[in-house]
């Protein structure tokens, strides 16, 4: 599950520095805390020394504390920056008018994902994205909350009923990427999964291309047999 | 002997007829009655919890399993998630507060005793509408039962109403015993017992009382919202209506991230007085940790919408929330350095409430270190939703209200029943909680964060690579559930066959430990005047003064150099 958009590059990084901090935080506590423990063993006789704190221990381990925040803070920051910014196609990719990224609507309902591309053809379960492109995904839903969720592409959203959610990314490489729905949304929940296709521009033209003329095919064949006054 | 020489003429005509003593307790207002009520139903509840937490665990102990079918697993999930929180961790704290709070302030009652007890039943209430709700069917909607698969729509049976109606009658419970508690501690204070003076888990009790306050009642709103929007075709909740989901996403988040805060807050206020005692020396920095536990509440609940980074909200919001959920580092982090730092220098016996108490600073802070990690917006997008959180909420709470509550039992189990809890068996089932916590959520963490395993799932494919983890982690939940049955079953024991007590085992420092064991209905027939912090210190040490048996020991505390 390596990293395979410049997305998913700049959260794994932040996974590492999440896991270093948090690393920090559990070995100080409880090193300190079990040597607290072991170093100040009750003995015979001994009485304990009433040791409190006063005002510039607390002001210096306030001081410790904050700047810990602070710099989480801004690494944080310059990551989550980093990885809301996707870059533009490059030249690899799918080359559209005036650079505008590839709109793709993914709407979550009750247990699959529909996806529908720009020249009104739209599949299920699958989507399929050119590769070096910088895609915008529009999350919507038809009934309850879903999350769409891609480790290798992108963070992970929530497509809520009657609003619009957004994930956009750029994948690097060819390849299917797996992905799960993320939030409860009924029995069939933990089988609500989807799968990413990357492939080359041509072969997403074709794609989609193809797609339409076997829709427009069905819609024809459906129409002619009920002209016929056949049932479909 | 009466003046007159004669005996004294024993009068019992009139004097009402000493009813059964069950009856006695179910109308009774006296707040240890009512305390012991909840204390007793929590840890109920906390078995109840355990034993959906085991089904879930075994339905996921191996991949593509069919023990639980989905709706059934969705069921336990539902009630699962009410339980544990609502049913057995907030009432627990509380009622330990609503025992306790009067005697640490030398009252001889509560200020409101029958909207106390009021609470106290509809919480029972509550309970009593969650479970029959197995009569139908129970909820299917999840721990936090998100618009608009709560709605009608989506789940038309009543479970999801069981669940509102349960969930609103306990939190309206809970919310009037706080009433009671904070008009208590407002009014009440024995002569001498300023707010500067007052036991840390008073300040605790205090702080949780008005924090209930604040997020009962938006939990109250909501499941109203819920029940209307089911039952009298309202559109709060439904997207496609004109009303909005999120809505009930900021709504049952304030109160669920108040009550993750409540729960902590209680807990470190009850280890807050545990460290000192069994240190033989007072909390390093009692001013910074109350200033801390004020600030957890605010700035905690403040930070609700770090469970909704991925939500649809704005990036702007989800800066405010990464704000409020690292700014917690300092408060959190000052709390547990004062803690820690008041075993240096001292006599430290651990004793079972020490060990338990130091089991939970220990799961806290692995707990909140993970929380930390999950508030960094981007990392957030990763890690919300994976059984990652799971791990983490479930190391914090079951830190805090598991070990956290257990550190409390045994510490004031003695003043409760008059009896001290088997060591031996506390010593085990301390133990066994503590294997079992790590192998029941530690995997989870790499499952989460490595393969992305997704939360609330009622399984899991073969080829996703978190076959191993999920079955250490059910191994671990079984472990950790014998450990805890351990515990229950060392207090039901010890509760009229443990070692008697006396009315200050421990050598504790507030004016609880001066009342009998159990107290008195009146609490205390005489009160000390109140000079201090540490009421009972004084009184010891007077009585060492005045005895005669030697110098008054040296007790002065001294600030590190």
């Amino acid at each position: 599950m390596g990293p395979s958009s410049p997305g998913t590059d700049q959260i794994d990084t932040l996974l590492w520095i999440g896991f270093i901090a948090a690393t920090i935080v559990i070995v100080a506590v409880n090193v300190a805390l079990i040597g607290g423990l072991r170093r100040n063993r009750a003995t015979r006789g001994a009485e304990p020394r009433q040791l409190t704190g006063g005002r510039r221990i607390r002001v210096r381990v306030a001081a410790v504390l904050t700047a810990f925040a602070a710099v989480l803070f801004v690494l944080s920051a310059i990551y989550t920056e980093n990885a809301r910014e996707t870059p533009a196609t490059g030249p690899e990719g799918l080359q559209a008018a005036n650079q505008e990224p590839l709109r793709i609507e993914a709407t979550g309902q009750q247990w699959l994902w529909r996806y529908d591309y720009p020249n009104e053809s739209f599949s299920f379960y699958k989507l399929v994205v050119p590769v070096d492109t910088e895609v915008v995904l529009d999350l919507v839903s038809t009934d309850v909350v879903h999350t769409w969720d891609v480790p290798s592409l992108a963070g992970k959203a929530d497509a809520v009923p009657g609003r619009r959610n957004r994930v956009t990314f750029r994948a690097d490489e060819e390849g299917t990427f797996r992905g799960q729905s993320a939030t409860l949304s009924g029995q069939a929940y933990a089988a609500m999964r989807t799968e990413v296709e990357v492939v080359s521009p041509d072969r997403y033209e074709a794609f989609v291309e193809g797609t339409k003329d076997d829709l427009e095919a069905a819609q024809d064949r459906v129409v002619g047999l009920l002209e016929e006054g056949r049932t479909p | 002997m009466s003046a007159s020489g004669r005996p004294p003429e024993l009068v019992v005509e009139g004097l009402p007829a000493r009813r059964r003593r069950w009856v006695e307790i179910a109308t009774s207002a006296n707040h240890k009655d009512v305390g012991g009520i909840l204390i007793v139903a929590a840890l109920g509840f906390l078995f109840i919890a355990l034993v959906e937490l085991l089904l879930m665990r075994l339905q996921l102990a191996i991949p593509e399993n069919t023990f639980l079918s989905p709706v059934t697993f969705n069921r336990m999930l539902s009630l699962y998630g009410v339980t544990a929180i609502v049913l057995f961790a907030l009432p627990l704290a509380v009622g330990f507060f609503y025992y306790l709070t009067p005697l640490q302030i030398g009252a001889r009652g509560t200020a409101l005793p029958r909207l106390g007890q009021t609470g106290a039943w509809l919480y029972l209430a509550g309970a009593t509408v969650l479970y029959a709700g197995f009569l139908f069917t129970p909820s299917e909607a999840g721990v936090n039962p998100l618009a608009p698969l709560s709605e009608l729509a989506f789940l038309p049976n009543n479970g999801v109403d069981a669940w509102a109606a349960a969930t609103g009658l306990a939190t309206l419970g809970l919310v009037l015993i706080a009433i009671d508690l904070a008009t208590t501690l407002r009014t009440m204070r024995a002569p001498g017992m300023a707010w500067r003076r007052l036991p840390i888990f008073s300040w605790a009790s205090a702080i949780c009382s008005w924090l209930l306050i604040a997020i009962g009642p938006v939990m109250l709103a909501a499941v109203t919202m819920l029940l209307i929007d089911r039952n009298y075709e309202g559109i709060f909740f439904a997207g496609d209506a004109g009303g909005s989901p999120l809505l009930w996403q900021h709504l049952s988040w304030i109160f669920f991230t108040g009550s993750y805060m409540l729960i902590l807050i209680a807990a470190l206020g009850a280890i807050a007085e545990i460290f000192p005692a069994f240190s033989g020396k007072p909390l390093f920095d009692r001013g910074a940790t109350i200033g801390s536990l004020i600030a957890i509440a605010v700035i905690g609940t403040l930070a609700w919408l770090q469970n909704m980074l991925i939500a649809p909200i704005g990036i702007a919001w989800m800066y405010f929330a990464m704000v409020m959920a690292l700014a917690l580092i300092v408060p959190f982090g000052i709390v547990l350095f004062n803690l820690i730092a008041t075993l240096s220098g001292g006599a430290v016996r651990v004793r079972a409430p020490m060990l338990f108490a130091a089991g939970a600073v220990s799961a806290i802070s692995i707990g909140l270190a993970s929380e930390m990690s999950h508030s960094m917006i981007a990392l957030g997008w990763r890690l919300q939703n994976t059984v990652d959180s799971t791990a983490a909420t479930h190391f914090a709470l079951v830190g805090g209200a598991v070990f956290g509550g257990f550190a409390a039992l045994h510490w004031w189990f003695p003043k409760i029943t008059g009896r001290t809890m088997g060591e031996n068996l506390a010593r085990i089932s301390f133990w066994t909680m503590a294997v079992g916590t790590l192998l029941a959520f530690a995997p989870l963490f790499l499952a989460g964060t490595v393969e992305g395993q997704v939360i609330d799932a009622y399984k899991f494919f073969d080829s996703t690579g978190v076959n191993a983890y999920n079955l250490i982690a059910s191994i671990g939940t079984f472990v950790l559930a014998i450990g805890i049955v351990m515990t229950l079953v060392n207090a039901i024991l010890s509760r009229n066959a443990g070692p008697e007590a006396g009315h200050d085992p421990w050598g504790g420092e507030s004016l609880e430990w001066f009342a009998l064991s159990p107290p008195e209905p009146h609490n205390f027939d005489v009160l000390p005047d109140v000079r201090s912090a540490h009421p009972m210190r004084d009184i010891r040490d007077a009585i060492a003064h005045r005895s005669g048996s030697g110098e008054r020991p040296d007790r002065e505390t001294q600030p590190v150099a």
